[in-house]
């Protein structure tokens, strides 16, 4: 660990814009003691973030568990699903949902410190390289995956962010990296994600494909959630952020990495059954 | 009298002769089935110590003053060390000392692989350790990095000459089959991962050593290090009570021994040396991987006509090249065979020992070769595989100590049978089919191994031999031996071992041993001192020895008198009866294995290339069962570590570095327990009535060696599509899957 401090601020609106904000830690320590993220001091705001489901145009405190989302009654069926397939009952009773939208993504080529596209490099170690876990969309510059399920069950649900500064539709707290901006977010330095509200859907289902049962990240994760007509889909692991997709077709789109070409198969199968069964 | 011969020693499949004195084995064998206590189901007896946290392993071992070693590695799968500069690092909080290249002989100046130890130091604390690591300067001449094995076995760049092998003629036997079958089949480099990774605490005392250290083999260690160190094995004393797991990786004391007494050498203070998960995951041993070219003939009855192979290892910068080709040789009895097995020398980790080291891999080749031939004489698998049963060693005809293959077979038939019913259970995108394979392998044991067992005035009893208990239960398989020669229930017996300096010599953890080893041998002391309490009892309660014998605890007479056992040894006081014992020779001229065979059940989503495993059969003949509940452990614990090698497990390299990306248990992906099907475990428990006074052969890798094949079959029975490589991730599932559609549109 490099940190060397934790501070507990009087409110979540003071914070400096170099504040590295911990609330469940999954994500955040390990990056600290691999030093993928550089902080003197880590504030600890989790008994400050808004916790715990509140009904009717639902919103969701930042600081709720994964835990608490999949035994909520309160939630859509494509978050509870979200929240059960991912990572272990030990990390989901842990992880806020505040902090699952902002991790970091598992390309082990990032992870392991390469001086890659992401870690502001000039190229993308895994489009040459061991890549099978990777995207299929947007995959230049950086071919990285997104990693969280309830991001892409959030996306299809249509959530609305409330920070500490902003309103924002969850698509936008996400971007691709440029060549001048390598981060995957829009979230400014001191920013914090307080809510999320999102309207209850007439059905939402969340599936997923992963390498063994359980405790694994997305290889690809599908949400559909219906409201009325509409039908919104949203995946998970198949670009550096999580990937609306405006209809099945548009995975005909796909630009997949020689390694990643069978993410697409498996996208147009569970495309296919959540639309089935959201009908 | 004790009696000198020459015995042939084997280990994981290697011969080896040696002389050894061997005490007579005269002992009755114990009748077929479940006796008192042997046989029978018995709890582990340090169970409760292991759950409540009390049972001491190395990584909990904290001596006073005991500093912390880091390792310095090489990043780099290939590089030589320019420049070395440890002094910024030596002015770091708490550090004590350092060593690099010259200090200490397992440091190298040319890293052959990612992880190769270049240097070390120890401080007080591991975190300070650490961080003085990063002030170590090193400058680093980065080297090409080899990764291919087929490159390497063009290049000439091989560990070791390739090993040939051929019986018959297999030109004629291809030349006389009805159908020949080629496929090239892969396996992926896998990692043990043990729960407590490789580590050693190393303290000086004058000029003696204590090594505390997570081994398979207490006196390997002493060996190794008293002749690497320069010291008389007696000076040595090594000690490892609990063990956290080691699947073959865990026998060789490891770099990291001779660093911690290194440098608790030069400091004076007991060093630890742990490696961390990640170094776990780089530098502690892997399964090699293989590519295997097999070919095989058959007339139309099914009779194998020929078999061929030829087999690369991906072996690494060092390690061994496992046996491959040994199913090849061994399971049928084929007149005309044909192997090569050739180990590339690579910039990758070296390997190691690991679980049935080349017989896992080479079952997946060979028994999923069968099943392709079987399909294409449209013969059943099982048949095809009974037809071809050998009656003795195909390779050299000698005759086998017990074999009970068919009777495995016999016995999977219900499991098979129910093939029909589980493919009608398929519906929607979730296909569902039975495969089966069949194991070969070694498991006998053998000399020299010694257990004293020492019977109290209380009358409790104990075993004593420096053997060690990797996490398999041997500690209860022992009691219960002992217990049963004794007359005594298990619960007044205790066991000792774990320590060089508290028992005699005993044998290795590793290729399926140590039962087959220890178990006589502590039969043997137990009886030695039971023969004793007899004498005295006889003595004292004025009867013929003849008609005594002991039972539950008491000394019984045939006219229904008894005694309490402590009214016996009671007479002693603070003396005890002593008795000891040792392993006799293996049957000379034979051949002793263990056979088996598993059947699987699966289920495959053919959208979307997700295999789901429902249930596996295990059907094994390893001789007399000492106790049931450990050995189904072991069967569950071999299948569950061969569905995360068939389906998920795989160490990947970056192909322009080759650095490893998959170091961290998340990038690693074990099976968890959701991922573990219905486990059926059925044991023969026949003693081999040429082995030893006890019958009974290992069982530690038998169960894991058969699994990846009869998954592998079982998709193809589910699916028609044949899968050749492991894992059987989602995109090789699909690629299979869609290759098995272009075939059926072809025709």
């Amino acid at each position: 660990m490099s940190a060397r401090t934790l501070s507990r601020p009087a409110s979540l609106e003071a914070l400096d814009e170099t504040a590295v904000p911990l609330a469940g830690g999954t994500d955040l320590v390990p990056l600290v003691r691999d030093g993928l993220v550089e902080a003197e001091t880590l504030v600890d705001v989790r008994s400050l973030l808004p916790r715990g489901v509140e009904p009717g145009g639902i919103g969701i405190g930042a600081g709720t568990t994964l835990a608490d989302l999949e035994r909520s009654g309160e939630v859509p069926d494509a978050l509870r699903e979200a929240c059960r397939l991912a990572a272990s009952p030990q990390l989901r009773a842990m992880g806020t949902i505040g902090g699952n939208l902002l991790q970091a993504t598992r390309c082990w080529y990032w992870r392991l410190a390469f001086p890659c596209y992401l870690h502001g490099g000039d190229r993308c170690h895994a489009r040459e390289g061991e890549h099978r876990e990777h995207a299929i969309f947007a995959v230049e510059p950086c071919a990285s995956a997104h990693p969280s399920d309830p991001a892409a069950a959030l996306l299809a649900l249509g959530a609305v962010v409330e920070t500490t500064r902003r309103r924002l539709p969850l698509a936008e707290l996400y971007r691709l990296p440029t060549e001048d901006d390598r981060r995957l977010t829009t979230l400014a330095g001191g920013e914090l994600i307080l809510r999320l509200r999102l309207e209850e859907p007439d059905a939402s289902v969340y599936l997923k494909a992963m390498d063994r049962q359980r405790w694994s990240f997305p290889l690809v994760g599908v949400a559909a959630a219906r409201y009325g007509e509409e039908t919104r889909l949203a995946l998970a692991g198949v670009a550096p952020i999580p990937w609306a997709l405006g209809s099945p077709a548009d995975l005909d789109a796909a630009t997949p990495l020689p390694g990643t070409a069978y993410k697409v198969d498996i996208a147009r199968a569970l495309v296919g059954r959540a639309l089935a069964a959201v009908r | 009298m004790a009696r000198l011969i020459r015995t042939e020693k084997e280990v994981e499949g290697r011969y080896t002769e040696q002389w050894i004195v061997v005490e007579e084995d005269p002992l009755d064998r114990w009748p077929e089935g479940p006796l008192e206590v042997v046989g029978r189901p018995a709890a582990r007896v340090d169970g409760l110590q292991r759950a409540r946290g009390e049972a001491r392993y190395t990584a909990d071992l904290a001596l006073p003053g005991m500093l912390h070693a880091a390792v310095l590695r090489s990043p780099h799968a290939h590089a030589r060390v320019r420049r070395l500069d440890f002094a910024p690092a030596l002015e770091a909080p708490g550090v004590r000392a350092a060593v690099g290249p010259g200090d200490c002989d397992v440091l190298v100046e040319e890293a052959g692989y990612q992880g190769a130890p270049v240097a070390a130091l120890a401080a007080d604390t591991f975190s300070e350790a650490q961080a003085a690591l990063a002030r170590v300067g090193v400058e680093w001449e980065v080297l090409e990095p080899l990764l291919d094995p087929d490159e390497a076995v063009s290049r000439g760049e091989l560990i070791e000459e390739a090993s040939r092998y051929e019986r018959g003629d297999v030109e004629r036997g291809l030349a006389e089959a009805d159908v020949v079958v080629e496929a090239e089949y892969r396996t992926a480099t896998v990692l043990h991962n043990a729960l407590e990774t490789h580590q050693a605490v190393c303290e000086w005392e004058g000029d003696e050593l204590t090594v505390y250290i997570s081994t398979q083999w207490i006196w390997g260690v002493r060996k190794d290090v008293a002749k690497r160190l320069g010291l008389p094995p007696d000076k040595v004393r090594v000690v490892c009570e609990y063990m956290g797991g080691g699947f073959g990786a865990k026998i060789d004391p490891g770099d990291h021994t001779y660093l911690a007494a290194e440098l608790a050498r030069r400091t004076g203070r007991p060093v630890r040396c742990a490696l961390t998960r990640r170094e776990e995951n780089l530098a502690s041993g892997n399964r090699h991987a293989t590519v295997q070219r097999l070919r095989a003939g058959a007339k139309a009855d099914g009779t194998l006509t020929a078999l061929e192979g030829e087999f690369t290892m991906a072996v690494g910068w060092d390690g061994f090249v496992s046996s491959t080709a040994g199913p090849m040789k061994m399971l049928y009895g084929c007149e005309n065979v044909r192997t090569v097995e050739l180990g590339a020398k690579l910039t990758t980790g070296p390997n190691d020992a690991f679980r049935a080291p080349g017989f896992v891999e080479g079952t997946f080749g060979l028994e999923r070769l069968l099943d392709e031939l079987a399909a294409k004489l449209e013969l059943d698998p099982l048949e095809l595989r009974r037809r071809n049963g050998a009656d003795a060693d195909p390779v050299d005809g000698r005759p086998f100590s017990a074999k009970n293959l068919a009777e495995c077979y016999r016995r999977a038939e219900p499991h098979w049978a129910r093939r029909g019913e589980v493919r009608a259970r398929s519906e929607g995108p979730w296909r569902r089919g039975v495969g089966l394979a069949s194991q070969v392998w070694y498991g006998g044991g053998g000399p020299p191994s010694y257990a004293w067992v020492r019977v109290g005035s209380d009358g409790r009893a104990t075993v004593l031999t420096a053997m060690q208990d990797i996490g398999t239960g041997t500690r209860t398989a022992m009691a219960q031996i002992a217990a049963e020669e004794l007359g005594l229930p298990l619960e007044r017996l205790s066991v000792s071992l774990g320590d060089s300096s508290r028992g005699p010599y005993a044998a290795i953890s590793a290729g399926s041993s140590t039962t087959p080893s220890m178990g006589p041998a502590v039969r043997a002391a137990a009886a030695d001192a039971a023969r004793q309490i007899v004498e005295i009892a006889a003595q004292r309660f004025e009867v013929e020895e003849r008609v005594l014998s002991l039972r539950g605890g008491r000394v019984v007479s045939e006219d229904g008198k008894s005694w309490a056992l402590e009214d016996v040894t009671g007479l002693l006081e603070d003396g005890q009866i002593l008795g000891k014992g040792s392993r006799g020779p293996n049957p000379a001229g034979m051949r002793v294995l263990t056979f088996g065979v598993q059947v699987a059940e699966v289920a495959v989503d053919v959208e979307t290339g997700e295999v789901r495993v429902e249930r596996i059969a295990a059907i094994h003949d390893v001789g007399r069962v000492v106790n049931p509940l450990g050995a189904s452990s072991q069967v569950e614990g071999g299948i569950i570590q061969g569905i995360g090698h068939t389906l998920s497990e795989q160490r990947l390299l970056d192909p322009g570095s080759g650095r490893a990306l998959t170091v961290t248990l998340d990038a690693y992906k074990l099976p968890t327990i959701a991922d573990v099907p219905e486990i059926v475990t059925e044991l023969l428990d026949v003693p081999d009535g040429h082995l030893t006074s006890l019958g009974s052969k290992g069982l530690g890798e038998p169960p894991i060696i058969p699994t990846a094949a009869a998954i592998a079959n079982a998709i193809r029975d589910a699916t028609g599509a044949d899968v050749r490589s492991l894992p059987i991730t989602r995109e090789e599932m699909l690629r299979a899957l869609r290759e098995a559609r272009e075939r059926a549109y072809a025709l």
